[in-house]
């Protein structure tokens, strides 16, 4: 069983909270989301494990290293690179456009969202300069301390007296309806924290077994039902589309009754920020470094300070520019232009690298 | 009768050093020897230097068994070159000149060379005696914990002027040799004058930045030393220090204290779950407290969160100058007791600590809790069992504590996370400082 291949994508299924995932779940409750959500999973799925099992007849190299041993062409690199770059950088800079709303709503209403993006830039542009096997080891001491906790918290609310069950099933009820393509979309969001293979497979040195497939199958159930019916159960089946951030409300609707802290959805906030940092480093880091590996022969130090000022620059104008249901909106197109580049992603390398390793 | 070549030696040596009282130059002569001893009386045994040389001088007969006992002796070694002979000289050995030869006669006094009792690192049970300050003593320790055919030792010489003798100590079974060449490396560039003590290291060791975790381990303990040999480290001795230096160092080395290992299981987990949690609140509370009083007071429950305001009513300043007022003092008292004499010691802490405390909670200038944060987070930062480390994490409370005033409850949390990148970033010897889990050196 390989651990780091297991944090990659239980950093994604922790953070779909933030990047709206159970927002557009729950907008399609009555219009096929559980069905959506029930075809998401296998594609999700599947395309984990193709990208994952043809990556990882590479041990020890991201992409970078191996574009450099086997590509061919210069252009198909660059379409190749400039494609997932753009894809897991988005992904971030949504993560980190959605947090910095989540925490001027909930937490700093006072505070200028510049400001609070400001110390979130430093952090992550300290953090994806390091080297990837660092990157690692901060994500696995962020996911040893924070993921128990948030269990904890996902263990009161299923035990909470005030879930209704009746709601949940009652959405339940709409199994059959049409599935709608923006649910699977977001659903099959859960599975895809393997695109960070690209370059944390430097990081995993062995073949992966079939534990960690089977492992993240359930997990990937587990935390979709968890994400789609547990703020339904609470807010009831109508009243949970009321929230722009059904979790974080979720969250403030669960109280514990002994601990100095009372309202849960403190511990619930600060526990993200740091996978949140964790989520957007990782994603940035893998689109840092495939920039890198682009131009891998005229690296320097300028051309370094370019790219995260770049990065930067996007977080600053995203940040003013981009309201809540704005970015909900762009989320959601987002969502299923990201399925289909990497369903063309992972279906190509993985054909490709069957043949390279016939 | 000498030839000029020894003679000429012999002027060069005694014009380079100093004439001094206690530089000694002597001439025993018998019917058929002729022998004369140049040595520092100050540094070197004339005890046993009259013992294995005199004595047999004149009891001796042939002045070619004399040679040949010169020869044959095995603390004295011949003549190699001119300036290697002045340095052994100023060690404390005795130059001999003997007919055409010159021998160096080894007659070091060992001074210093009494086992101290442990005062940095102390534990309840367990070996309560350290180091001493001459280093054959403290090989002579680490090889009595130590008894492998393994260990291997190396020795050179760091510091400009001080040429102070260093010995590299390692089991060659699981030493990383990566790891050792950068050490070595390291070794031979540092730029001293005067080494007097691995500590100085801390410094030298990056050369650009200044890294704020030390990323050596200094002990004092023999046994702590010995386990790290077991677990693949390099140890440098160093002359005249009765500290050692552990590389490479991570961070769990400096939150292990070696009682850990002499309490049971559970006690040993339990003592050092308490030190980690001692090494977070000393390093969050006070920013919390910013945090949670300026920003987010409805984080606690209602009736804790109203006792904090009720506390801080009298108080005239923003809760940050009032954490940082109270810092500052305690940092004082922390320092005052360090440089106060023993006897004195215990009075300026009860006047500093409870007088000072309780006047200023009286006078309204900061709030009961305050007052108990503040202690809390003294107390709880001398919780790491190792000093060096735990003087690097009364700095960082200060950084978390700044992105707190500005930031509020996110500059706690990610003042705290960015603590641990760097910690991460941080390496020593190749090997990182920070890891969840921490993989074992000795891959074979």
């Amino acid at each position: 069983m390989n651990r780091y291949f297991f944090y990659l994508i239980l950093t994604n299924m922790l953070i779909n909270v933030i990047i709206f995932v159970p927002k557009i779940l729950i907008e399609y409750r009555y219009e096929g989301a559980v069905m959506g959500m029930l075809i998401a999973i296998p594609i999700g799925f599947t395309l984990a494990c193709l990208y994952s099992k043809a990556i990882t007849k590479f041990p020890g190299q991201g992409l970078p290293e191996i574009a450099d041993k086997f590509f061919k062409h210069r252009w198909l690199t660059i379409l190749h690179f400039g494609s997932i770059q753009l894809a897991v950088f988005s992904a971030g800079l949504i993560t980190l456009v959605g947090f910095i709303d989540v925490l001027t709503r909930f937490i700093n209403p006072e505070m200028p969202r510049l400001l609070l993006l400001s110390i979130y830039l430093i952090a992550i542009i300290f953090i994806i300069q390091l080297p990837t096997e660092r990157v690692m080891y901060i994500l696995e001491i962020v996911l040893f301390m924070n993921t128990p906790l948030i269990g904890f918290i996902v263990f009161k609310a299923f035990t909470s007296d005030y879930i209704s069950w009746d709601s949940i099933l009652e959405v339940g009820t709409h199994l059959f309806d049409r599935p709608s393509l923006k649910a699977i979309a977001a659903a099959s969001y859960v599975f895809s924290g393997y695109a960070n293979l690209v370059i944390f497979n430097r990081v995993i040195k062995e073949k992966l077994k079939v534990w960690n497939f089977v492992i993240i199958f359930f997990m990937g159930i587990f935390n979709l039902f968890t994400t789609f019916f547990i703020p339904i159960g609470f807010h009831g089946s109508d009243g949970a589309q009321e929230y722009l951030y059904p979790w974080i409300s979720t969250s403030d609707s669960l109280r514990l009754v002994y601990s100095p802290i009372e309202r849960v959805i403190f511990i619930f906030l600060l526990f993200y920020m740091s996978i949140t940092l964790m989520s957007i480093s990782i994603h940035w880091h893998s689109a840092f470094e495939l920039f890198k590996g682009t131009f891998r022969k005229k690296e320097n130090k300028k051309m370094k300070w370019i790219v995260l000022s770049a990065y930067s620059g996007c977080a600053v104008i995203a940040v003013m520019f981009l309201e809540t249901i704005l970015l909900n909106q762009i989320t959601v197109y987002w969502m299923i232009a990201r399925l289909g580049v990497e369903v063309v992603i992972v279906i190509s390398f993985s054909l490709w690298a069957r043949r390279q390793l016939a | 009768m000498p030839t000029t070549k020894v003679e000429s030696i012999k002027k060069s040596i005694m014009n380079k050093i100093q004439k001094a009282e206690d530089v000694v130059f002597k001439e025993n002569f018998t019917k058929e020897k002729y022998l004369e001893t140049y040595y520092i009386k100050s540094i070197s045994d004339e005890q046993v230097l009259g013992k294995y040389v005199l004595k047999p001088f004149f009891e001796i007969q042939g002045a070619e068994l004399f040679l040949d006992y010169l020869q044959s002796h095995p603390k004295i070694s011949t003549f190699k070159t001119e300036a290697q002979t002045v340095e052994s000289l100023l060690r404390g050995e005795a130059v001999l000149f003997y007919q055409d030869y010159i021998f160096l006669f080894d007659c070091k006094v060992d001074r210093n060379n009494a086992v101290q009792d442990t005062t940095v690192e102390t534990t309840i049970q367990g070996p309560q005696s350290g180091f001493s300050e001459s280093l054959p003593t403290n090989l002579g320790l680490i090889r009595h914990r130590y008894p492998e055919a393994t260990l291997k030792v190396e020795s050179s010489q760091v510091g400009a002027i001080s040429k102070t003798k260093v010995m590299l100590l390692y089991d060659t079974r699981f030493a990383d040799m990566d790891t050792l060449g950068r050490i070595k490396e390291f070794l031979a560039n540092v730029k001293i004058n005067m080494f007097q003590t691995g500590e100085q290291l801390l410094d030298s060791i990056k050369k650009s930045n200044r890294s704020l975790f030390p990323v050596m381990l200094v002990t004092e303990r023999p046994d702590r030393v010995a386990i790290n040999l077991s677990t693949g480290k390099i140890i440098l001795l160093i002359h005249g220090s009765p500290f050692a230096v552990v590389l490479p160092t991570s961070m769990k080395d400096f939150m292990a204290s070696m009682a850990d290992i002499y309490q049971t299981y559970w006690v040993g987990r339990f003592l050092q779950t308490l030190r980690y949690i001692g090494l977070f609140v000393s390093i969050v509370l006070p920013g919390l407290y910013v945090a949670t009083t300026s920003y987010n007071p409805e984080i606690y429950r209602v009736q804790l969160a109203l006792s904090i305001a009720g506390s801080r009513n009298l108080v005239p300043y923003p809760s940050f100058v009032e954490v940082l007022l109270m810092l500052f003092m305690m940092e004082m008292l922390t320092e005052a007791s360090i440089r106060l004499p023993k006897a004195i010691g215990p009075t300026a802490t009860t006047v500093g600590g409870l007088i000072l405390g309780q006047a200023a909670t009286e006078a309204g200038l900061v709030s009961n809790i305050m007052i108990i944060i503040v202690s809390t987070v003294a107390i709880s930062n001398f919780v790491v069992p190792i000093n060096a480390f735990s003087f690097s994490v009364r700095i960082v409370k200060y950084i978390v504590l700044g992105l707190a005033t500005v930031f509020g409850l996110v500059g706690v949390g990610i003042g705290f996370l960015l603590f641990i990148a760097y910690m991460v970033k941080l390496d020593s010897f190749g090997q990182p400082f920070l890891t969840l889990i921490q993989t074992k050196p000795n891959k074979k």
